[in-house]
């Protein structure tokens, strides 16, 4: 008569014993958060501080050590050093949240001030920085800054990518050497890049500023980021699928393109994107490349070109507060472009199996 | 007299060579990692080599089909023949030798942004084959992997969301798209549960019939069960790995020659 027999069971609504704490834990956590919090405000009323002053040098330690109070009253001394790296983790995640929505914040409510449809189509001519917000725009500077920056990505992309497919899946002789470069490579003042460009063109004489120029320069700055991204996302690529194509018969190019490309798509996407990321917003090589303008130019082979970073580097240093505020616009213009890109591209290229 | 048979066995056995591996040596940079391995693989028999871990086997079934090079610091000396040509001369391209001898290896590895359908085409794909009917082809190999019943009406379903036993029959069918003359199977059962290694099994007993395979097993009762004949590695310490005892399956377990093969067999070490 061994016949098993399962009875269902109702799901009780306590079924999370791990969860259960000690009554009066409600209150420690609370007084845990709350003490250094309302000590930190009052602090902050008396001493002549600055609010970061007050951050670090009232309310960390007292939180820290508030949090190991509690640590080893409600678990024991085990929970001191868990407490301890929580509030760091935490302080820190919200310091750069914080610091980050603190800065988009001020782009969208400032630029949104001047942004209007015309900002977006009309170029600048005849307008200087003191100019009504009701005329003008920056839709010359958003065609310059995809011309060039679209430019910057076709050069740069291509060249990265090769660069890390020669690192990841070859045995070539000078890896260690291009590592190391590409990686002192990051390290390159922008400006720097710039004036490489400018020196080995312009100053020499052989071409006047243009637009390729600029994209020249940027794609010197976002090689490097693209090549050592898209590096580490070819090498998360299991051997084993290298050795299955192989195995197959697989011609080593197709191997590439057929299985490891796909494999690393999302992540190769990724390298491109910061690589975009990375120069976007550059204003220095820009300055000493393409320069400003306030004509409409779609042409990045011939003559100045106006970009979104150098019209507002023009409009803010000008001193104006018509200025200031085209300047934010354009910040806010740059920000909504990218993100659209961004945005579009992941929902273009998302995974799909064939 | 039983002697005698077993050597004449072997003499027929080597006028019949599908593919033989004659003194092969091996390196991994200055380290002897293999010495002296000759073994003779007639048509359409199945091998299987055993051994203790790090004799020797995976790095010997990799230099049958020139996956072995791939490995940075490699070495070879020696010879393999595959319808008595040398795959190693000067000359011969590795992808054409790797087009006949297929390979299924100890973890699966399915493609995982391929469906199951195009895994099975990938070989063909990925050598710019053209497919006359895609359909039919993809139903005789996932049948001959014995994984059709499993997968016939999601085709179009990712690899990967297979179980292991499936993703390694996947990867034999795969391998079978290719219609290879040899199948060099590295420890396909070591991942799986018993299952799916007997279903597996069976697998190979049917490919046998046209073709030659080859298996490296670290299970006993698996080479009795699928092999005509089985080589004995052994890397003794601080020597490099040999064969200790090559010959038909029966013998080497029933009546071994060396007392090492006796003792491993019988899993008194190793």
């Amino acid at each position: 008569m061994s016949q098993y027999s399962v009875e269902s069971l109702e799901r009780p609504l306590d079924v999370t014993p791990w969860k259960k704490r000690s009554p009066n834990f409600r209150y420690i956590i609370i007084a845990t958060a709350l003490i250094p919090i309302l000590v930190s405000f009052a602090a902050s009323t008396v001493l002549e501080i600055s609010g970061a002053g007050i951050l670090l040098i009232v309310f960390l330690p007292l939180q820290l050590s508030a949090a190991a109070i509690a640590a080893v009253v409600t678990r024991g001394r085990r929970g001191v050093a868990d407490s301890q790296l929580n509030v760091l983790v935490y302080f820190a995640t919200f310091f750069v949240v914080i610091m980050l929505g603190s800065i988009i914040f001020s782009i969208i409510s400032w630029g949104l001030k001047a942004v209007s449809p015309h900002f977006i189509y009309q170029n600048n001519v005849y307008i200087t920085p003191t100019t009504s917000l009701e005329y003008g725009g920056a839709g010359h500077a958003l065609i310059g800054s995809l011309l060039v920056v679209g430019l910057a990505t076709l050069i740069a992309v291509p060249l990265g990518l090769a660069v890390a497919v020669y690192l990841t899946e070859t045995r070539g002789r000078f890896k260690g050497p291009v590592r190391f470069l590409a990686q002192s490579m990051s390290g390159l003042p922008s400006i720097v890049a710039g004036l490489f460009v400018y020196a080995l063109f312009i100053a020499t004489g052989t071409v006047n500023l243009a637009g390729w120029l600029g994209s020249l320069a940027l794609a010197l700055l976002m090689l490097p980021t693209v090549v050592r991204m898209s590096e580490e996302v070819l090498k998360l690529v299991p051997g084993d699928l290298r050795s299955a194509a192989l195995a197959l018969g697989a011609p080593q190019r197709r191997t590439f393109f057929q299985v490891i490309m796909p494999t690393a798509k999302a992540g190769l996407i990724t390298a491109i994107l910061l690589g975009v990321a990375r120069v976007v917003g550059e204003t220095a090589p820009l300055l000493l490349t393409t320069r400003l303008m306030s004509e409409t130019s779609v042409n990045p082979f011939y003559g100045d070109l106006a970009t979104l970073p150098t019209f507002i580097f023009s409009n803010l240093t000008a001193g104006f507060d018509t200025g200031r505020a085209r300047a934010w616009a354009a910040a806010f213009l740059l920000l909504a472009v990218v993100g659209l890109i961004f945005g579009a591209t992941r929902a273009l290229t998302s995974q799909k199996v064939k | 007299m039983n002697l005698q048979t077993q050597n004449s066995n072997i003499a027929v056995m080597d006028a019949d060579s599908h593919l033989e591996a004659r003194n092969i040596h091996v390196w991994f940079k200055e380290r002897h990692v293999l010495s002296d391995v000759s073994l003779h693989f007639p048509t359409n028999s199945v091998t299987a080599l055993i051994g203790p871990s790090g004799c020797g086997k995976s790095t010997f079934i990799r230099t049958l089909n020139r996956m072995h090079e791939l490995i940075p610091g490699a070495g070879l000396a020696g010879s393999i023949y595959l319808d008595n040509e040398d795959i190693y001369a000067p000359g011969v391209d590795p992808v054409s030798i790797r087009l006949r001898v297929g390979m299924v290896f100890q973890k699966p590895n399915p493609f995982p942004t391929m469906t199951i359908k195009g895994n099975v085409l990938a070989g063909l794909r990925l050598n710019n084959r053209r497919i006359r009917d895609e359909d039919s082809l993809v139903e005789s190999c996932l049948n001959r992997a014995s994984i059709w019943n499993e997968v016939k009406d999601r085709l179009d379903a990712p690899a990967g969301s297979l179980s292991g036993g499936q993703q390694q029959r996947l990867c034999i069918a795969r391998s079978l798209a290719m219609s290879p003359e040899v199948l060099l199977m590295d420890e396909p059962c070591s991942a799986l549960d018993p299952g799916s290694t007997r279903r597996i099994e069976e697998t190979i007993r049917e490919l046998s019939a046209d073709m030659t395979i080859v298996i490296v097993t670290h299970n006993m009762q698996q080479a009795q069960r699928v092999s005509d004949q089985t080589a004995f590695f052994l890397a003794e310490e601080g020597q490099p790995g040999h064969v200790v005892e090559f010959g038909p399956t029966d013998n080497l377990f029933s009546s071994p020659n060396d007392p090492r093969t006796e003792d491993y067999v019988n899993g008194r070490f190793g």
